[in-house]
């Protein structure tokens, strides 16, 4: 042994299981750290690749603005690729198609394509001549074309020639609407739009995109440029969404996010810093006999402070790569379900990617809170006096001024309160850490209601392929349904047959509706949504219907609705409904009926919409079969691309929401049975004794049950007082800023975390009392 | 009338080349109102065989009857509400709880049984050990002899027909030991109480109606006066 700090690893050795908790606790503060920021920036990264591919890889856009103002932005150092976007027929009005279907025109620069969407060729290449275009994937297929292929544009002014270089992939838009795309260079694009639109108009309808290097400040620039230009608000467009993810957003939304996350990052910070105090503090105090010892032999307040520090860096050396690990596993299943749940958009994750902002705060974290957390504790061990050490007895007292108070309380009961409240920083600490995973818990379940908000989520009954009469008429025969239902890559083929305005009398009020039939599984769908009457009684009673709730008025169960178009028939509503997935004008209500009612009341046979959910297994062939065997007669309108895009934002939010509060939910398990364990640790010596004097094993459990309920209680107290007040903060810059949407107590919340730290004290007491219960009375006596 | 009886008491350790036998089929009887000193070297198994009799040891081998009840069939949660109604204990260390004041220590064994001590009991026993004046205060603000003289407090407050008394002047000064010793004596002499004493001290064994000497686990009974065995 060359120094006194050569006792380091040797205590180390001789102290291994009671070692063990305090670097447990800086395993799980440095995992928590590691994995919730991990998460965090996997979830930013997960969440710009889907706004990428989605919305496209550009920061700003500038309508209204001359080619002079374009060529001048381009120029600028801060921009890496930019491209005029122009756009004609979007809405499908304008009178454009190719071969009898509807036909979207874009015109665009190269880099559009190549540089700001993602992977968006899927053979060929970007034209290079005016009468050269890209043509979209469902066109490809459905008129089996090929590079090079010459095709015909119907305009209102007649036809024109393009020749195919190339293809495009599908997107949402084209495929519910049915309809085909093509992408022309600018000046093709121009020339078709002079001549058809007849518009003198210098903006072609077009739009100037840009994006700039992520290294520059994309705020300024953008400042810059509108200050350089003279461009009005109006003129310019950010793209708010991927500019907050890459934390360049001005947008006084995404400032109020980026403020809630500083809070959230905040919250978790303490926690960490929190467990490591707390952990290392129930240590030294385990052992002042030691530390008074090692000053009676004559170490110097100093040297015991740096064997203390020294020690706690000695478990960092395990505890800060182990909890590192561990959270970089967690992330690596986290971004590997993301890659198998929603491959379209996540397969670019990477499989074993390292966060390193997490790895690094890990780190830091873990080690300069052992810093901090480990002085304290060492002032304190530096203060033991030789003297203590040697009586051997005097430290091992009670130093405070009041007794328990046994009035109100059993002894066992009253002595367990006590312990809790003797030491009155160990108390803070420990309801500083019962009560932060509770305002953590709290504080990050409002991201749910931000998730709830921002996404819209697949209903039960969302199709995958819709077919729909083009002009809304109950004209898709019935033949058709009984087809599609034997169609073996098809799961569900369900109709509606619509009747819009119909005329009604309702109390001797004359009234329209919108009649819609339901069959078997919409009703099924319904019963979630039943306010009251009966589904039962629409499906089998002929002349029966549902409302749907409208805050206009809605007829209510028990009134008569006379429908007075051809001749006059009663419908008794049975049910009312709370809302439906159809929405129309405000003075217009809804009433649902199954199809016998509806084929009587108006004498329309056949559906005005067939809609498809198909087998998972299904493929695209499968679809380009149902397609061929629909026709051209209907809108076939497939929908599978944007329900995907909607599955993938709430696979990447709700993986990494969800999974941060099962972590918080898990910590805070963790963190009290480890709190407790530790806080029993301490006073292991004197429970045995108890036990010699008489203290039976049920009464030494209500005495470690009270001791923790008594940091349960004010702890929950604190918690959810604080809690609540984070919630309602983070809750009005979240949803209230954007949505209105005012703030309510997160009952349920509360009743969860609170049931949770409930459930983790009843976990956390039995563990020690095991412990004491084997420990030899007589081998602890005889120690001290 | 017999309080404590002993039969082929044995206790091993370890097993193997490291098997130590600490106590070698020890058998004796102690009777009501005796003050019994059990004196013996250091490792002897005198402490050990203070433990089994308290039922904070389990023996090897044997039987312990305490006022005709067997300790050693009853089940873990009954012996220990055996030991704190019918035994009182006086650690060498005192053992008193440090977060209650004297009154509530010298209590505790009844308050464990979830009663009200009767206060004039309580006032008693203050009175005997001298004590009236500190029933408030903390262990911590004790003396030695104090803290101790509170522990034999709690050892007599439920009247237990036996006191086991692990060297309890072992941590005093002599003055405060003679203290303790004549508390001890008086008290257990006023409730006709029993007393098994271990103590290094030969002077302190001498004030014993009799003396057990173990060595190497062999109990032998001396009888009358340490001094006049032992001389």
């Amino acid at each position: 042994m060359k120094s006194y700090l050569d006792l380091v690893p040797i205590s180390s050795r001789l102290h291994r299981k009671q070692n063990r908790m305090s670097i447990f606790c800086i395993v799980l503060a440095v995992f928590l750290v590691t994995v919730i920021f991990g998460m965090a920036d996997m979830f930013i990264r997960s969440q710009i690749m889907q706004a990428r591919m989605e919305d496209g890889n550009w920061h700003v856009s500038f309508r209204n603005i001359s080619e002079e103002q374009a060529r001048l932005i381009s120029a600028r150092p801060e921009v890496e690729a930019s491209s005029w976007y122009g756009v004609l027929n979007y809405s499908g009005e304008q009178g454009y198609s190719l071969q009898g279907k509807n036909l979207i025109l874009c015109g665009s620069e190269e880099s559009w394509i190549t540089k700001m969407q993602t992977d968006m060729i899927t053979e060929g290449a970007f034209p290079k001549k005016d009468n050269e275009a890209l043509m979209s994937e469902n066109a490809k297929t459905a008129m089996d074309l090929k590079i090079g292929d010459l095709v015909f544009v119907e305009t209102p002014v007649g036809k024109f020639q393009i020749t195919i270089s190339g293809f495009l992939k599908n997107v949402s838009k084209t495929m519910e609407e049915d309809s085909y795309g093509v992408f022309l260079t600018t000046d093709g694009f121009r020339s078709i739009y002079q001549q058809t639109e007849k518009d003198d108009s210098t903006y072609f309808n077009s739009i100037y995109f840009v994006q700039f290097s992520n290294r520059c400040n994309i705020n300024n620039t953008i400042s810059d440029i509108k200050a350089q230009l003279g461009l009005s608000g109006n003129q310019v467009s950010e793209n708010t969404k991927l500019l907050g993810l890459l934390g360049q957003s001005g947008n006084s939304f995404m400032l109020q996010i980026y403020g809630s996350a500083f809070i959230l990052f905040l919250l978790v910070l303490m926690a960490g810093v929190m467990m490591i105090a707390s952990s290392l503090n129930s240590n030294v105090a385990q052992r002042t006999e030691f530390f008074g010892m090692m000053r009676c032999i004559g170490a110097t307040p100093k040297q015991v402070m740096r064997l203390v520090v020294k020690e706690a860096f000695g478990w960092c050396k395990f505890a800060i790569p182990a909890g590192v690990g561990a959270g970089v596993i967690v992330i690596w299943i986290l971004c590997a379900m993301l890659r198998y749940l929603s491959p379209e958009y996540f397969i670019g994750m990477p499989a074993f990617a390292i966060s390193f902002p997490s790895v690094i705060s890990g780190i830091c974290i873990g080690a300069l809170t052992v810093f901090f957390a480990a002085r304290s504790p060492a002032k304190k061990a530096s203060r033991v006096s030789p003297l203590a050490a040697i009586s051997g007895i005097n430290n091992k007292l009670f130093h405070g001024k009041k007794a328990a108070s046994t009035a109100f309380f059993k002894i066992d009961t009253a002595l367990g309160i006590h312990h809790a409240k003797s030491s009155k920083g160990n108390f803070v600490l420990m309801v500083g850490s019962f009560s932060l995973s509770i305002i953590l818990f709290l504080s990050f379940s409002v991201t749910i209601d931000f998730m709830n908000h921002a996404l819209k989520p697949l209903k039960p009954w969302t199709p995958d392929i819709s077919i729909v009469s083009p002009n809304n008429s109950c004209s898709i025969s019935n033949n058709l349904l009984k087809d599609l239902e034997e169609n073996p890559a098809v799961k569900k083929a369900y109709g509606r047959m619509f009747a819009y305005n119909v005329p009604i009398q309702l109390n001797g009020v004359d009234k329209t509706v919108d009649l819609i039939s339901y069959e078997e599984h919409q009703f099924d769908w319904a019963k979630d949504y039943l306010l009251e009457g009966s589904l039962q009684r629409v499906q089998n009673e002929v002349n029966t219907g549902l409302s749907v709730f409208k805050q206009q008025g809605t007829p209510k169960v028990g009134d008569t609705v006379t429908f007075v178009e051809n001749r006059s028939v009663d419908i008794e509503i049975v049910g009312t409904l709370s809302s439906s997935p159809f929405q129309n004008v405000l003075d217009v209500g809804t009433i649902i009926c199954s199809e016998n009612t509806f084929r009587q009341l108006t004498g329309n046979t056949d559906y005005t919409i067939i809609d498809l959910q198909l087998l998972k297994s299904a493929t695209q062939k499968d679809v380009d079969l149902i397609h061929a065997a629909v026709g051209s007669e209907y809108i076939f309108s497939d929908e599978r691309l944007g329900n995907r895009s909607v599955l993938g934002s709430y696979y990447s939010f709700g993986l990494f929401i969800y999974g941060f509060m099962t972590l918080i939910a898990l910590i805070t398990i963790f963190n009290i049975v480890n709190s407790i364990a530790m806080s029993v640790s301490a006073r292991m010596k004197e429970y045995v004794a108890f036990r010699a004097i008489g203290l039976s094993n049920q009464q030494m459990k209500k005495m470690i049950v009270a001791e923790a309920s008594t940091y349960a209680v004010v702890g929950g107290f604190w918690g959810s007082v604080l809690g609540l007040l984070f919630n309602k903060l983070l809750y009005e810059k979240m949803i209230t800023f954007y949505w209105g949407e005012q703030w309510k107590i997160p009952f349920v919340d509360l009743g969860i975390i609170l049931g949770i730290v409930i459930i983790a004290v009843m976990i956390a007491v039995n563990g020690p009392l095991k412990r004491i219960r084997k420990i030899s009375i007589v081998d602890t006596m005889s120690a001290q | 009338m017999e309080v404590l009886k002993i039969q082929h008491l044995s206790k091993t350790y370890g097993s193997g080349e490291s098997r130590v036998e600490a106590l070698k089929d020890v058998s004796f009887t102690v009777n009501q109102g005796e003050f019994v000193a059990v004196v013996g070297e250091s490792g002897s198994g005198k402490s050990t065989l203070l433990n089994c009799i308290g039922a904070l040891d389990t023996p090897t081998y044997g039987n312990i009857y305490i006022d005709g009840n067997e300790l050693l069939s009853m089940k873990e949660e009954q012996r220990t509400i055996f030991r704190r109604r019918n035994i009182g204990f006086v650690f060498q260390s005192f053992q008193l709880v440090s977060e209650l004041s004297v009154e509530q220590n010298i209590a505790f064994p009844i308050l464990l049984d979830y009663r009200q001590p009767e206060r004039e009991k309580v006032d008693e026993i203050l009175e005997v050990l001298n004590l009236k004046e500190r029933r408030h205060h903390l262990p911590s603000q004790l003396s030695g002899g104090q803290q101790q003289r509170v522990a034999i407090g709690r050892a007599l407050i439920t009247r237990p027909k036996l006191i086991l008394a692990d060297e309890p002047t072992g941590n005093l000064d002599s003055k405060n030991s003679r203290d303790v010793m004549d508390l001890l004596i008086r008290a257990s002499r006023h409730y006709q109480q029993t007393i098994l004493m271990i103590t290094h001290n030969m002077s302190l064994a001498a004030s014993a109606d009799r003396v057990l000497r173990v060595s190497d686990g062999i109990l032998t009974d001396l009888g009358g006066k340490v001094d006049e065995k032992l001389s």
